[in-house]
């Protein structure tokens, strides 16, 4: 009997133990780097041949916002540029009249909860349309766009603009964005994030011309 | 993994068996009900075992069982808990609207199956009592996709059909306590769906039960 009730207690015990709804997380979870990208479906990506770039990454935090050029900065704009000229599209300066162009920036910013996406461009420092060209313009999504509520973990945010499609109401669609999350997380070396600017590339095969 | 399972199953029945036959001329009694309370572990098999593929000891399952009168039939109920989970490095999935994301990610099923059932004991009066079993029920589920700080999930609810053979091993031929062994394979109709690479249909799974019972004459 006592050996019983030691034994159901036992079992009582395991039971409980496991109880809990959520397994034992790793620790690799919130580490590693994750790539969540986006294209607009209606969007012919083949049809379009030449892009711009920003020349420096906006870096948009709760404190300051700033534009950073340093060689990590230098090494992501060169990688995505690299992706793209790989893909058959051909870099121009802006002011010869781009198809795309690209904005890049390193968002750390906490407690954001539900912004529409873009909500990080009126922040100073954020590239607008006046830099390229398009004063008085603005940016838009012709997609719902799948994003993420919380900055927290770090956030390298890539997002292409067609200046080929601005509607009537003058807004620039942003046609693909790519979210290498995580950059606060962990340690990540300057070819983690390359590596990850790779595979938004990657796992986006539509992207690629056709002229 | 199949020659595992095909061992438990020759193993429980061969041993049920055997002592049955040992326990054929033994005294003893037939409960008039019994209640349990066992230690699960499942294997995914199927396409459930392409979401997760670990097996899991995470689990419990509390059950009672009431002797048809004159019958060697017994009604009751399962009532369990059950979790299921596993780790992946970095992974695509493809999802609608030209959403594409590549993450590390831990998958996880919790479940909370309730199922009737109706056993046949072939001597419910011996020591050892093997018996063969069928299980008709649902499941609640919610199958988690948890990346990086996110928790996407969704939960169903389903119809499961359980086929079990077991014994009821009483811990002396008069005695109110025993033990409970089983081993059942389940199929439901539950589904997980979280991108377009990634849709499992029909989960099944393997059960290993292994429990404490009180019995009631």
């Amino acid at each position: 009997m006592r050996f019983f009730k030691l034994t159901l207690l036992a079992a009582g015990f395991l039971s409980l133990a496991s109880c809990s709804k959520y397994p034992p997380l790793s620790s690799r979870l919130l580490e590693d780097l994750a790539v969540l990208t986006q294209y607009d479906v209606n969007t012919n990506f083949g049809q379009y041949k030449t892009f711009s770039m920003v020349d420096s990454i906006s870096y948009i935090s709760d404190k300051s916002t700033k534009k950073i050029l340093d060689a990590q900065a230098k090494a992501v704009l060169t990688r995505i540029a690299q992706d793209l000229t790989s893909r058959g599209y051909q870099e121009v300066a802006k002011s010869t009249n781009p198809d795309l162009g690209i904005n890049v920036s390193a968002i750390e910013v906490t407690n954001v909860t539900a912004y529409y996406p873009g909500w990080y461009w009126g922040y100073p420092g954020y590239y607008p349309p006046d830099w390229w060209g398009y004063p008085g313009n603005s940016y838009y999504y012709p997609y719902y766009p799948t994003y993420y509520t919380s900055y927290s973990s770090g956030t390298l945010s890539i997002e292409m603009v067609n200046f080929k499609k601005i509607n009537p109401k003058g807004q620039i669609p942003v046609v693909w964005n790519a979210f290498i999350r995580g950059l606060l997380t962990g340690t990540h070396t300057t070819v983690d994030i390359t590596n990850s600017i790779d595979q938004s590339f990657a796992q986006t095969p539509v992207l690629k011309t056709s002229l | 993994m199949k020659k595992i399972f095909l061992f438990l199953i020759l193993s429980v029945l061969l041993s049920v068996s055997v002592v049955a036959q040992e326990q054929s001329t033994s005294p003893g009694y037939k409960p008039s009900s019994y209640y349990t309370f066992a230690w699960n572990t499942l294997w995914t098999i199927g396409d459930f075992n392409k979401w997760v593929g670990n097996g899991s000891p995470a689990g419990f399952n509390f059950g009672g069982r009431y002797f048809i009168p004159g019958t060697n039939f017994a009604a009751g109920f399962n009532i369990q808990w059950q979790r299921v989970w596993q780790d992946y490095p970095q992974q695509t999935f493809y999802g609608d609207n030209g959403v594409a994301l590549t993450a590390v990610n831990y998958r996880f099923t919790w479940m909370v199956p309730f199922q009737a059932a109706i056993d046949y004991y072939f001597i419910p009066s011996k020591m050892i009592s093997p018996y063969i079993s069928l299980g008709i029920g649902g499941d609640y589920m919610e199958h988690h996709l948890l990346i990086q700080e996110l928790d996407i999930y969704k939960t169903y609810w389903d119809f499961s059909l359980t086929p079990e053979i077991g014994a009821l091993i009483k811990f002396g031929a008069f005695s109110n306590f025993g033990a409970q062994i089983a081993f059942n394979y389940k199929w439901t109709t539950n589904q997980i769906n979280f991108s377009n690479n990634d849709k499992f249909k029909n989960l099944q799974m393997l059960q290993l039960r292994v429990g404490l019972c009180y019995l009631l004459r």
